[in-house]
């Protein structure tokens, strides 16, 4: 029982650890929005600032366009993931339930996307939407996402959990393939649809690097764009005000999967993909 | 009209064939059971049937139609499957309905067509349940329900009882008669348990290793096998199997010299090598035996006793039933059997030489 108890003790202390060193930034982000900017370089690593003070947030609500950024960021995430919720469904259901040739081959061939860099296809992508005349348009940002090979292969992993003779028995009931999907195994692998729908939410939230490219009038900007503002050569070293946009654009992402956390745990160890 | 007709079909996965030309008739109306050991291709058989498969080769014919081609939801068929396959996430009500809603039936006769089958079933008071809250043999019986409501003119049942207990079995038996009874649909069973076979088939399709071995009644299977393997499959304890030879007029097991009545020796003499099929139950001890053995081990039935003999010079194995009122005997013993319960076996390819034109009864047991 002592040996056990040691052992506990042990790990218990490496994952506190491992938690601290995780949750460090978002602290410091915190605790720095509540800084005035003499208390940011007074004390940088003290967690706890002397008189909290709602300044940041005031400032950034009354001088940014947040509610503008807001939408923009809402509008491009809600659509991504809602385009990628529907062609992972669909794609999975192919899989499982239709047989044709090369089937595995063309499977394997969409897992292989998987390992190719972002960067290797930013720049036929940027060319292509350049030429379709998307540039500095929110549809420039969705259109190169509307499809998502780990959602296929989530949908797919999920869908091969039904048993089979659940989806015969709607064969021999006469019901047709949409039937079967929606009314069949849509509502049996729902948790693992909200699972996916919310890690596609978070990541298009937080995604950067694409608006970046895409984006570059100031009213077309997502939050990740405005944010960057106060934290380059333009936005100086407004460090409390960068802190306060960066725990609002932080918040909606947070607060999302802090509630659905039960179905992103069992969908990822259920299809054993490392979140 | 609604017979199904097996021609020539063949099912192959890749190289490995599953079922070999099969050729079978069944009739409209009446309750066939598909019989067999694990992996002999009778769950094949009858998935090809609802159209779940695909046939490799050969024509299959419902109603007097090629069906090889035709989607499972235009065969008109009503299947109960080995695990039920209820729908999770939807109520016994829902479960029971669904196949009529899509069908369009209109409301009222699918309540009527639905309360009458919960009556008949006994589920009445459990339609807002979910599968999950019901035991297996409700499960068992709400997969019937489904199937029963839909009226199917073909009523395809894949081991349906193999997941309830002895109790339960044997009730469900009874139910399965009863359903049929009531409206008559051709009706395939698929099972590997022989009393569920004998008890519930009009007629039986026993299958070994993809083939037909035997499609008759069940009192013709079990009384004239068509082959050894049906012989040893179908009783238990299974048919006695001797070998022996025809040489002088006169049939020689396990180095005894047995005399068979004079109407067999013209068939006997046409198969030198033979095995001999004699049911353990027509097996008696005797006074003026034809056979002696040593007693092995005696197996307590109940109502019975099943005597394990080990024949002398060859060391054949023997199975001989007793009445459990008789006492049990020990030691060397001798044993003689009927005629009129005699199969012979040809002794290479296994199959029944058949009977002789009139069969006298010299050996009475």
């Amino acid at each position: 029982m002592k040996i056990n108890s040691y052992r506990d003790w042990y790990w218990h202390i490496l994952l506190l650890l491992a938690v601290v060193i995780q949750l460090w930034p978002l602290l410091f982000m915190l605790s720095t929005s509540f800084k005035t900017m003499d208390q940011i370089f007074l004390s940088t690593l003290n967690p706890l600032p002397a008189k909290p003070v709602i300044d940041n947030y005031l400032y950034v609500l009354k001088n940014l366009p947040l509610v503008q950024y807001i939408v923009n960021t809402l509008l491009i995430a809600s659509s991504i993931t809602l385009a990628k919720i529907i062609t992972s469904i669909l794609a999975g259901f192919a899989f499982v339930y239709y047989e044709f040739s090369h089937k595995e081959k063309l499977f394997n061939t969409l897992l292989l996307t998987f390992f190719i860099p972002i960067t290797v296809v930013m720049m036929p992508n940027y060319l292509l939407i350049s030429k379709l005349g998307l540039l500095n348009t929110p549809w420039g940002v969705i259109l190169p996402q509307l499809a998502d090979g780990m959602g296929i292969f989530l949908m797919r992993q999920s869908m091969r959990n039904i048993p089979k003779p659940l989806l015969e028995a709607g064969r021999l009931e006469n019901a047709s393939p949409w039937v079967i999907l929606t009314r069949i195994i849509l509502p049996l692998i729902k948790p693992s649809v909200i699972a996916m729908g919310i890690v596609f939410f978070i990541n298009s939230w937080n995604d950067y690097f694409w608006p970046l490219l895409i984006l570059h009038d100031k009213p077309t900007y997502t939050l990740p764009l405005a944010l960057q503002m106060f934290i380059s050569a333009e936005g100086g070293s407004e460090w409390g005000i960068a802190m306060a946009v960066a725990m609002l654009t932080a918040l909606p992402p947070l607060l999302l999967y802090l509630t659905c956390q039960r179905f992103i745990m069992n969908t990822f160890m259920q299809s054993g993909v490392k979140g | 009209m609604n017979g199904i007709i097996f021609e020539n079909v063949c099912k192959s996965y890749g190289e490995t064939a599953v079922v070999k030309d099969l050729n079978m008739t069944i009739q409209e109306g009446e309750r066939l059971i598909l019989l067999g050991p694990s992996g002999c291709g009778k769950t094949t058989t009858l998935r090809m049937v609802a159209g779940l498969e695909n046939i490799t080769a050969g024509t299959l014919k419902m109603g007097g139609q090629v069906v090889n081609t035709v989607e499972p939801g235009a065969r008109n068929i009503a299947m109960v499957f080995q695990n039920y396959a209820l729908y999770p996430h939807m109520t016994i009500w829902e479960n029971i309905t669904f196949g009529l809603f899509i069908q369009k039936i209109p409301i009222e006769e699918i309540k009527a067509r639905t309360k009458q089958a919960l009556e008949i079933l006994n589920l009445s008071g459990y339609e807002q349940r979910k599968p999950n809250e019901l035991s297996g043999g409700q499960k068992q019986r709400v997969a019937l329900c489904r199937s029963l409501v839909k009226q199917a003119p073909y009523f395809l049942l894949d081991e349906p009882l193999s997941n309830l207990d002895a109790q339960l079995r044997l009730q469900a038996r009874t139910e399965l008669v009863k359903i049929h009874n009531l409206y008559r649909p051709t009706f395939i069973y698929v099972t590997h348990d022989q009393v569920e076979a004998m008890t519930v088939g009009q007629r039986i399709a026993i299958m070994n290793q993809g083939a037909l071995q035997q499609l008759d009644t069940p009192d013709v299977i079990y009384q004239r096998p068509a082959n050894t393997f049906v012989a040893s499959f179908i009783g238990s304890p299974p048919m006695n199997l001797l070998q022996g030879a025809f040489r002088d007029g006169a049939l020689w097991i396990a180095g005894s010299r047995v005399n068979p009545p004079t109407k067999w020796h013209t068939l006997l003499a046409e198969h030198q090598e033979l095995w001999i099929g004699i049911r353990p139950e027509q097996c008696c001890l005797s006074d003026t035996p034809m056979l002696h053995g040593q007693i092995e081990f005696v197996e307590h039935l109940g109502s019975q006793r099943c005597i394990h003999l080990r024949l002398h010079q060859d060391g054949q194995r023997l199975l001989c039933m007793l009445p459990a009122d008789q006492p049990i005997p020990t030691g060397t013993v001798g044993v003689s059997f009927s005629w009129q319960h005699v199969n012979g076996f040809d002794g290479h390819v296994g199959k029944n030489i058949g009977l002789p034109n009139k069969i006298s009864h010299n050996y009475a047991c």
